[in-house]
This record gives C-alpha cells, structure tokens and sequence, in this order.
C-alpha cells in the first residue's frame, strides 16, 4: 500500500486524431505533489471570426451551430446581444416562448447528465450501458426525460437540434397553440419518469465524496424570479449585482501557463458557474416540487461541495418541468398573437447572457451602421469554471492522496464530471476500425 | 414517423465534420421523391439519434469518418462491421460516438431492423463552413448513393 500510496502518476489523456480533451496530471513522488494540473484546449474561440462581417440577421445561422447540446443558449445568448445592439424589442409571448425553449435545453442536458455521466460513477459501472443492462428501466426513464427536452426544443426551435425559429425580435415561425396544449401533455406524462431518475440519483447521492471547498459563485439573478434568460449578474461574494453589459469587470479572463484556454476569476482566485450557484444565488425562488427535492437531497444554500453540481442539477430539473406549466398556462391563457418583428439595422454594441446547463454565458457583439457584426466575443460557461476545477484539485488531492492511484484518478475524473465542461462539443465524427 | 429516416451528422462549422448535414441538405431537394422518408439534419445533436431511430424500420445514418481511407471516400457499413476506436475522455456529454449510441439503442431494445452507415472520410476538420474540395467533387455521389440505398429500402 505505501508504494501505490507514495508514488502516484496520473494522466488521463486521450490522444485522438483530430482534436484535444481536457487532461488530468497529477504526480506525486515520495507523498509529495509535484504536479497537479487541469490542461485544457481553447474552447470555441474561432467561431467569433467566423460571425465576424456577417449581417445582424445571419448571427444566428452560425451561433446555432456551435455546440449540439447548448445550441438553444448559444442561440438566444447571441439574440439578446444582438437586441441590446441594434435596440430591438421583444413581446411578452417571444420572451415566454423563448424560456420555454430554454427549459427545453435544461431538461434534455440535466437529464443526461445526471443519468449518463453521474449515474454510473455512482453505480460503480464505467459508462451508461452497463447501466442499461442492470437497470434498463432508469435508463429508459433517462432517455424519456431526454426526449421531452428534445420535443419542447423543436416545437419552439422549429427543429430538431439547432433552433433556426428564433430570430433577433422574434420568431420565424410560432408554434400553435395545439403545439402548446401537446408539450403540456408530455410534460405531465414525463413526472413518473422524472421522479424514477431523481429518486434513482437519490438513492445512490450517499456515495457522492464528502467535499468541500468554498468558492465564488456566479449566476444571472433577477428578483423574483428563478431566472435562465434575464436579469443581472450575481454573486455570493457581492450584494450588488452587475449590469451584464458589464461582463468583462466580472470574468477578468487571464492565460494562464498549463492551459490554451484563458481563466476567468472575480473576487477570488476562481470561481463557478452553472446548476449549484444559481441554486444558491436563486433558491428563494424555487417553485414547491424544486424545493421538495431540494429537500430530500438535504441539499442547502450553504452547500460547497462541487460534487452536489449534480444534485443542484436534479433539483432545476424538477423547477424547469414544474416552471414550464405555468408559463404554457399563461401562453395558453393569451392565445398565441402572430406577430412580424421589424427590425431597422444601425451601429450598436451589445451584450446577451442566458444560463445555458453548465452556467452563465456571454455574447458581446458590434455592429456597424449596416448592421453587419465587426467584432465578437462570447465566453462559455466552461471557460470560467476552469480555474476553480483547478482549485478544486489542489483541495481535494491532499485529503486523497493515501488512496489507491485508481480511486484517486476515479474522483478527480468525477469531479471534472460534475462541471460537465464544454470541451470538444464541435465534432460528432466517426472514428472505427473494420472488423 | 416514417418507416425509413435519415439522418446527417456533424458540423457545418468545421468543414468535413458536417458533410453529414451537406448530403442531407441536397436530399431535400429532392425530398418529393421520397414520401415515405424523413430526412433529418441533427447537426451535432448526436443523442437526439436514439430518438429519431427509435421506432423506425430502417435508418440510414450520413457522418463524417475516420476509416484510414483516402480523403473523399464514402463506405457504406453495417454497426457490426466495425468497432469503435474513438477516444472519449469520459468527462463531458460533450463528445459523442456514434457507434456506442447505436450500441444503447440496441441494448433497449430500441434500434431499427436495419442500420446502415455512409462513412465518409474527410481530408480535413477545422474552422470552416466550406466542404474540402476533395468531398465538395463527390457530394453528388454520396447523395446518389444515399438514393440507391433508399431504393432498396422500399418495402417489397
């Protein structure tokens, strides 16, 4: 036991043919960490050339694209920045509409993840097929929760993954309200399969490591509200939200040496982004069936443990289901209004933040007097968790170190897992060998 | 739901990783020809695969492959013919894989009679909303090929 304990050489690298993966190294020699570092590629900084010299019409075509599973975030992210630039207003019904679409996207990626990725480190299998040979019924349950997700996004996205329906002041094509009255069925129709993955997580929540490390959190916040696609930027270092247009003084991105993708921090050395923070900044807000799960988590505001990541994701899972009734309750209450957006190009800069699955996201964008974009920024969620995985690791490795190098390999990939990062959502290819 | 869908991956920012998409946006040119296919662009919503296969009779699926072939070449596979060689960190749902997608969808029990796979080879996969030339000269007979598939995928 002393040699696997003193002696530790961990890097989890995969080497493929076309792009990078995040890294875990870690070595220790002789009980003592010599080097402990998360590695990461630069995350999709090439697209914001590519909506460069593009009209303020045809930004969405691009940031759609970008990522599979955040397409709906991406989306609206970039149509808010681009709102805010060119001063356009929206209805009551396409800011409804359009969180409705969101909660879409959070249903689709908080179920797989909890049910993909958590549920087999907890079951102690090594990926979601062992699972549904042993448990084909969650599985099941998992892929439904999935669907219903996928359904409310192509009814409000107009198709099936990238969301050409939603356009800057509007949509392009609205659904009926038939449409409507069907994703209220399916929703109702999906608690059962709901409640077997919650209680499915719940019952293996205790083998989620005891860890704690306080941190910076960060979330949109807007009184009242629960919010995914409005309000200010908030922290649980600060009192006084911040104005999204004022993003920059929040991530402050920075290079550093172990990573081509730059870190963000605010008033610590780190901080995070996604499920866990909003429900600390936005618990108050929960609707009774969120907080009843909260509840049987014992998941509190006080939580620090980056591992509960997954339980906060349970928890908004449950919110956006029980939250996307009422606003379909409204919808339906109003009938659906056709209605044209006008839109007259002009100079402007702008700024779009929405709560995408794994947190804040920002499009910045500027436009010309034609209304053509001449500079883009966007900073993913995941960029600004990288630095606080970091820290999470320096943290956690000293109270790990005396375990068996496969434990300690297992926890620090778990922990990484828990903040689902974004770092290779561009490509979907291929790569076989013939038998 | 048609018996029959296609269905393209990959892309369309990253050049040859998108030809998936490319394919299935010139088989909808043509769509009227085929009333009992749907044809489906899933970029690269890779987990929506399992739903839109899931009850189908046949489903033939277009995506970008790295096969050891010469850029350009299209080869047309059943899942078993293969086995997976993609490295997944296991961290993210980031990253998809096809073929252990596939694999699910059977272990349920969800998977059509038939799967068939046009693996196409790519010549390069980087920032980019144009096909390489090397695919943008064939995307005609991958959509040819596609058709003759679907040819044989009328019921008898």
């Amino acid at each position: 036991m002393s040699e696997v304990t003193s002696n530790v050489e961990i890097n989890v690298h995969h080497v493929t043919r076309v792009e990078g993966h995040g890294n875990i190294r870690l070595r220790i020699r002789d009980g003592k960490v010599e080097q402990l570092e998360w590695q990461v590629p630069e995350a999709p900084r090439f697209f914001e050339a590519m909506v460069c010299g593009r009209k303020w019409d045809e930004v969405q075509a691009v940031t759609c694209r970008i990522c599979g599973i955040c397409s709906v975030s991406h989306s609206l992210a970039a149509l808010k920045a681009i709102e805010d630039a060119l001063d356009i207003a929206i209805s009551e019904q396409t800011d409804r509409l359009r969180l409705l679409a969101m909660y879409g996207e959070q249903i689709e990626s908080h179920f797989l993840h909890v049910g993909y990725l958590v549920a087999p480190d907890l079951a102690g299998v090594k990926s979601v097929l062992p699972l549904a040979a042993s448990h084909p019924e969650v599985v099941r349950a998992v892929i439904r929760c999935h669907k219903l997700g996928n359904t409310i996004m192509e009814v409000l996205g107009g198709r099936r993954t990238h969301p050409m329906a939603m356009r800057p002041g509007g949509f392009g094509k609205l659904p009926t309200e038939g449409d409507l009255r069907a994703l209220r069925d399916g929703i109702e129709q999906t608690w059962p399969d709901a409640k077997l993955v919650v209680d499915t997580v719940l019952s293996l929540a205790g083998k989620l490591p005891a860890f704690e490390r306080p941190t910076e959190y960060i979330a949109l916040v807007e009184p009242g509200r629960y919010p995914f696609n409005h309000g200010s930027i908030g922290s649980t270092d600060t009192k006084q939200p911040v104005p999204v247009q004022e993003y920059k003084s929040v991530v402050n991105e920075h290079v550093v040496a172990q990573s081509t993708a730059k870190w963000a921090k605010w008033h610590r050395d780190s901080y995070m982004v996604g499920a866990l923070a909003r429900y600390k900044l936005n618990h108050k807000e929960l609707l009774p069936k969120a907080v009843e799960t909260a509840r049987a988590f014992g998941l509190t505001p006080k939580a620090c443990n980056p591992f509960l990541n997954s339980v906060a994701q349970a928890v908004e899972a449950v919110q956006v289901m029980e939250h996307s009734l009422v606003v379909l309750d409204e919808l339906l209450t109003t009938g659906i209004e056709p209605e044209k957006p006008q839109v007259k190009p002009k100079a402007g800069w702008g700024v779009g933040a929405v709560e995408a699955p794994r947190g804040i996201l920002f499009h910045n964008y500027t436009f010309d007097e034609r209304g053509i974009c001449t500079a883009a920024n966007l900073v993913i969620p995941t960029n600004q968790n990288h630095a606080n995985i970091q820290k999470d690791m320096e943290a956690l490795v000293p109270q790990i170190m005396d375990r068996p190098q496969d434990e300690i390999r297992l926890l620090l990939e778990m922990l990484v897992r828990a903040y689902d990062p974004c770092i290779s959502c561009s490509t979907h290819y291929l790569d076989v060998e013939f038998i | 739901m048609r018996p029959v869908v296609v269905i393209g991956l990959g892309n369309l920012l990253l050049s040859d990783e998108g030809v998936g998409v490319h394919v299935i946006r010139a088989l909808e040119e043509q769509a009227e020809r085929f009333p009992d296919v749907d044809l489906l662009d899933l970029g690269g919503g890779g987990m929506s695969v399992l739903h839109a296969i899931s009850g189908r009779r046949k489903a033939i699926l277009v995506d970008c492959a790295l096969m050891g072939e010469p850029p350009g070449m299209l080869r047309r596979f059943a899942p078993e013919d293969i086995r997976t060689v993609k490295a997944l960190s296991g961290f993210s749902l980031h990253e998809g894989d096809l073929v252990r997608l596939l694999e699910l969808s059977r272990e349920l029990g969800q998977a059509p009679e038939e799967v068939v796979v046009f693996g196409i080879q790519p010549a390069h996969v980087f920032p980019g909303q144009e096909l390489s030339p090397a695919l943008q000269g064939r995307l005609q007979e991958y959509v040819d090929r596609v058709v003759a598939e679907l040819g044989s995928a009328a019921p008898a």
